[in-house]
């Protein structure tokens, strides 16, 4: 955990995964229905 | 969820404010619109393709105007600069549209547009990476040997090249400290004017790059000066839009309401970090995008067969301005805590600015 936040490849890392895991869980909650892709 | 009567949908209020807010906050910090990721996120919220393009473009302009303030406040606008732009931006912008046209003519403006988005994006990406990581070496390297370094440190003398082109009229930009000449200027402008109006966006990520490594500014000035440049051209796409009757005004409202605040946010944090800061953010949405764009294009060239590439294109849409502004919070936290003196991950000094 400890690499996540010292090295910086590890913090981007951590956010990506941070963000697209709230990211997958708007889509998913709120706006699966009104998908116009 | 809110029904907006021009769209014809309803949508999660909250989404739209949170998405100008997002967006306003990385807008504000790297100097761009935010378009590549706002029409995306809202053709996902279900609004239609034409209305999600207007109501970006639209909201781009207010936005920009709440940014460009704060960043005049923070010196980070120089006028010349900015005004030699305009220009060669809006002649190149007619073009890029034209352009646009021509392959939405021939039938191939969703495919042409996606690849050109994945090739020139990643082109960016690459070039900014090495640049800005060269740049940060090169102030771990100073600061270990006890010299202080400034705000800005770039490990580029392209714009050396630029700038002694013999040109007249020469101009002098006074708040950017440089000489160059104004052809060199309104060409910048119009080149990434056309590439603007081709991919329907602001072009701040393309033009603060150019600003930085062709006409030689720092990296905040670009920011400010191309968000300057941004009021004046998505003003321009804001009032053609709305004349084709593309906007939502509610819609534009409750954006620029996430908007206010977030764009003030992103564009006073630019005085917390250093110019290789703004260029790693800068770079790594241009990846994200990338990433995106790409996935959009798998779904598109495999005829729709697979969702999971749908579903990945649209969480990286949303992952990315959630990803971006998570970024720039964490460099405004960890500048403060260096500034007092506080631990910090060692990847920080070198990033960050340590005194007033």
């Amino acid at each position: 955990m400890r690499w996540f936040i010292d090295s910086m490849v590890g913090y981007w890392i951590l956010l990506l995964l941070i963000s697209l895991g709230v990211a997958a869980i708007i889509y998913l909650v709120y706006l699966k229905d009104a998908m116009n892709f | 969820m809110f029904e907006f009567e021009i769209a014809g949908i309803s949508v999660p209020l909250f989404m739209l404010i949170l998405t100008g807010s997002t967006v306003g906050i990385v807008g504000g910090f790297i100097g761009v619109g935010g378009g590549y990721m706002v029409t995306p996120a809202l053709i996902v919220f279900g609004f239609p393709g034409y209305m999600a393009s207007g109501i970006d473009a639209t909201h781009i302009a207010g936005k920009a105007v709440i940014s460009t303030v704060r960043h005049r406040q923070l010196g980070n606008i120089d006028w010349t600069l900015g005004l030699a732009m305009v220009g060669g931006t809006m002649m190149g912008v007619e073009i890029g549209v034209r352009l646009l046209n021509w392959t939405k003519e021939h039938g191939v403006s969703g495919i042409v547009l996606l690849m050109a988005t994945v090739v020139i994006m990643l082109g960016l990406f690459i070039y900014t990476q090495i640049e800005t990581q060269a740049a940060t070496k090169k102030i771990q390297k100073a600061t270990a040997q006890g010299i202080t370094t400034g705000r800005e440190m770039k490990a580029t003398r392209m714009p050396e090249f630029f700038q002694r082109i013999p040109l007249y009229p020469i101009v002098r930009c006074h708040t950017a400290r440089l000489v160059i000449s104004m052809w060199v200027i309104v060409v910048v402008g119009f080149l990434t004017g056309v590439l603007a109006g081709f991919f329907g966006v602001g072009g701040g990520f393309i033009r603060v790059p150019a600003l930085v490594y062709i006409v030689g500014a720092t990296t905040h000035i670009a920011v400010g000066t191309d968000l300057l440049e941004i009021v004046v051209s998505g003003g321009y796409g804001a009032l053609r839009q709305s004349m084709s009757g593309n906007v939502d005004m509610l819609a534009v409202m409750f954006m620029i309401l996430g908007a206010m605040v977030g764009a003030q946010f992103g564009s006073i944090a630019t005085a917390y970090v250093r110019g290789p800061a703004i260029r790693y953010i800068l770079s790594y949405s241009l990846v994200l995008a990338t990433v995106g764009a790409f996935l959009r294009l798998a779904y598109l060239i495999t005829g729709g067969v697979y969702e999971i590439f749908n579903f990945l294109a649209v969480v990286f849409t949303l992952g990315e301005m959630i990803f971006l502004c998570l970024f720039i919070v964490s460099l405004v936290w960890f500048s403060v805590r260096h500034r007092h003196g506080k631990t910090v991950p060692k990847w920080i000094p070198s990033l960050v600015v340590a005194v007033d």
